[in-house]
């Protein structure tokens, strides 16, 4: 009799365990970015988790054993793709356990689908430091690849989830419009930006200037991922100089005094902008990030000093 | 387009127009038949124009429709190049006959206090390749993932570390590896030596389990389906480590299943807040015959990880202790400087076919262990510190120094404290600093410097292990 007790038990807390907690669609997004679109896309029929923060060096996220049990109970992965995920997704995917998110598979959602990627190298030659072999990640910082990666986020929840495309459809609807609104107004606001010249710690900013039509001068990196020689930050100086560069953009993730410096001694202005949603205070949402980016680049030209 | 109809309808409205714009030729031709006339051509004319308008806004439709039909093919189309049709993500491109390939150049220039041979630990003045380390793997097919390691070095040339096969698709959490790798112990005892945070491995694993968990076997890993992180991990191998006696069995496993190996490591982790986090595991492993081998571990680990862009960026502090109950038998004999038999006791029983007297049987009970921190600066810089305390059996140990020790039932204690800075030019390139002094009963302290510089040639990734 007791013994009867104690598998009923056992069998009612197996259940617990292995019934899920909700109904919704358990989706992970590796960055905020991913997270916000697929709220808005998917609503209250996805329950979304992230796993980097928005002020995180996309290069250094943690590989965290919590991650790992919320990919392994995920229906869907989201990534922004490009290999912007390198450094912990795959180690986590391995022990996931979880084949429905692996790559390549339905569940896993590649919000780059659409994004014509810039700077693919030519070469893999590390002397060119860590470059990323399909091209430039960071295609989220121009809103016009937002809406590409909307469209690919509704459709890998509407290929999870078939029976809510209707939902993904007027989510992604709906979200298109609200960017489509907000562009416009962006382009406007972005105007005084034409044909100002900058640098960047990071070569994050490719798609943003391209969008906006800021030319950039160079990175405070020697090369991608490879930190700043004393050699290299001489010659940027001059060509800073040469060129009459009025930015240095300091992305939130990367230390302060040494863009400081840089903009000393060529007379640039430091502006901090975040190339993840959730970088910046007030940022929750891509449509803030993205607002909050532009208005800091804006509000640098024509205000003096550092931030 | 009807050209003649739309010149026929211009042609009647400039009439019309000019109609209304002359009243006096209006006046000049008024006979009741041309106004009639005029009216008709008028009416034509407006239907003519009717026709044409709307036949110019259904051409203006289906202008717009066919504009829309190309804007949606032009965006349902992956706007890279070289995606097919149905592609759903961006993924690098995979050889299936080319696997994953890396090799690590991990060399060292080291100085001690008394040179080879008057230090407690591994000595000597000089350099070495401490490891060149080739690694392999790849997917093998939907069920499978393979691996393996070959490793050289300078004092043991080249040897198969690991070679092994994973599932990746069994239900129920589970994962079965098998070959030749590393057995899930503790901590550190599977990290490969170039993944550690330090130039050495910690003594007490050298001394208590032999340098890595090296084990041929088979392990299974069960992940708990829960939000918290539980996984539990068994294995049954021949050996674990250099666990004592295992030159001496067969090449081919023991000789009965109660002498294999057998382990269990369940391991949890919990987020104490946004930015600190704790892992704890325990580990037994045992040889069930005669109780030969027991072996007890607990290893916890502290973690910041504030994911600021400040000069700190985060510490690892690591605790592992260790006790080991350990049988050794048919030990080889100890000889003296002078290579005449050390032992001397008329009790100890003799082999007739190797050497004249043998240890016979002895439990030994050690227990060692070691604790470190490691704050992480400024992106490229790390420093911390190290303490390991460690016991082994003193006739065992200082076998191949020829030190003379008597069978002496305290284990031979050895401490050691080191210091050690790393920098990281770039992700694949690295370089670290460490100093230890060493403290043993009864021998002089020794101080040891070493510079190790370490380098990755291709994708190099131990995985989730090495977090």
């Amino acid at each position: 009799m007791a013994l009867r007790r104690v598998s009923a038990t056992l069998a009612v807390l197996l259940l617990a365990i292995a019934l899920p907690a909700s109904a919704a669609l358990r989706v992970v997004a590796t960055f905020p970015d991913l997270a916000d679109m697929t709220r808005q896309i998917g609503g209250e029929r996805v329950d979304v988790v992230t796993i980097a923060e928005g002020n995180q060096d996309p290069h250094k996220v943690p590989v965290k054993p919590s991650f790992v049990t919320k990919l392994n109970r995920a229906d869907a992965v989201v990534v922004m793709g490009l290999g912007l995920e390198h450094a912990f997704l795959p180690p986590l995917l391995e022990v996931a356990r979880n084949a429905k998110i692996a790559p390549g598979e339905s569940g896993y959602i590649d919000a780059s689908l659409y994004v014509t990627p810039l700077e693919v190298p030519t070469s893999q030659n590390r002397t060119q430091g860590e470059l990323h072999p399909l091209g430039n990640p960071h295609f989220n910082l121009d809103p016009v690849q937002g809406k590409l990666m909307a469209r690919a986020i509704a459709e890998g929840l509407e290929r999870v989830d078939p029976d809510g495309a209707q939902t993904y459809q007027n989510g992604l609807a709906r979200y298109t419009a609200l960017l489509d609104g907000k562009i416009a107004e962006w382009a406007k606001l972005a105007a005084p930006l034409r044909g100002v010249r900058a640098v960047s710690y990071h070569p994050d900013l490719i798609y943003l200037a391209e969008r906006y039509g800021i030319e950039l001068i160079g990175t405070i990196e020697t090369k991608p991922g490879v930190p700043a020689t004393p050699a290299h930050l001489e010659e940027l100086i001059d060509a800073m100089k040469q060129h009459k560069t009025q930015l240095v953009v300091r992305e939130v993730a990367y230390e302060l005094p040494l863009a400081q410096t840089v903009a000393e001694r060529t007379g640039a202005r430091v502006v901090t902008i975040s190339t993840l949603t959730g970088g910046l205070p007030g940022t929750d949402t891509y449509v803030d990030f993205v607002d909050a980016n532009l208005r800091a680049l804006v509000g640098a030209l024509s205000t003096a000093g550092s931030p | 387009m009807d050209r003649h109809r739309i010149a026929r309808a211009g042609l009647a409205a400039g009439l019309v127009t000019c109609a209304c714009l002359s009243p006096g030729l209006n006046a000049r031709a008024a006979d009741t038949s041309d106004v009639k006339t005029l009216q008709q051509e008028l009416a034509v004319t407006q239907d003519e124009l009717a026709k044409t308008k709307s036949e110019l806004q259904e051409t203006k439709d289906t202008l717009n429709a066919l504009k829309q039909r190309v804007e949606t093919l032009a965006a349902a189309a992956p706007a890279g190049p070289g995606l097919a049709p149905g592609t759903t993500a961006r993924l690098a491109p995979v050889n299936a006959d080319n696997p994953a390939i890396s090799f690590v150049v991990d060399t060292t220039a080291r100085s001690n206090t008394h040179g080879d041979g008057g230090s407690p630990l591994e000595g000597g003045n000089g350099f070495a390749l401490r490891s060149g380390e080739l690694f392999i793997s790849a997917p093998i097919d939907p069920f499978l993932r393979g691996y393996a390691t070959i490793n050289g070095n300078t004092t043991q040339g080249f040897d198969i570390e690991e070679a092994a096969v994973v599932t990746t698709a069994l239900p129920w959490n589970l994962t079965v590896k098998g070959g030749r790798y590393f057995a899930d112990v503790g901590r550190l005892s599977h990290w490969h030596d170039e993944a550690l945070p330090f130039v050495d491995r910690p003594p007490s694993l050298d001394r208590i389990i032999g340098g890595e968990s090296r084990a041929e076997g088979i392990e299974v890993s069960w992940l708990a389906p829960t939000e918290q992180f539980i996984q539990i991990t068994g294995g049954i191998y021949n050996s674990i480590g250099q666990q004592v006696g295992t030159e001496l069995t067969n090449t081919f496993g023991v000789g009965s299943y109660s002498e294999l190996t057998y382990l269990v490591h369940p391991t949890t982790y919990i987020d104490l807040t946004d930015t600190l986090n704790v892992e704890v595991g325990g580990t037994y492993f045992g040889v069930p015959k005669d109780h030969d081998r027991n072996l007890y571990g607990v290893d916890v680990t502290f973690r910041h990880q504030p994911g600021t862009s400040g000069f700190y960026q985060g510490t690892t502090l690591g605790i592992e202790w260790l006790w080991n109950n350990e049988r050794f038998a048919n030990q080889k004999p100890l000889f003296t400087a002078s290579g005449a038999p050390l032992l001397t006791d008329p009790a100890l029983p003799f082999d007739p076919e190797t050497n004249p007297q043998v240890f016979g049987s002895r439990l030994n009970k050690v227990q060692g262990g070691y604790a470190y921190f490691e704050s992480f600066f400024g992106r490229r810089f790390s420093a911390g510190l190290r303490v390991d305390y460690s016991e082994a059996p003193a006739d065992i140990v200082n076998t191949s120094l020829l030190f003379i020790a008597p069978l002496s039932p305290n284990p031979e204690q050895i401490r050691t404290y080191s210091m050690f800075v790393t920098w990281m030019p770039s992700e694949f390139h690295r370089l670290r600093l460490q100093l230890d002094q060493i403290v043993a009963r009864g021998q002089p302290d020794d101080q040891r410097i070493t510079l190790q510089w370490t380098a990755f040639l291709g994708s190099h990734s131990h995985g989730f292990t090495t977090r």
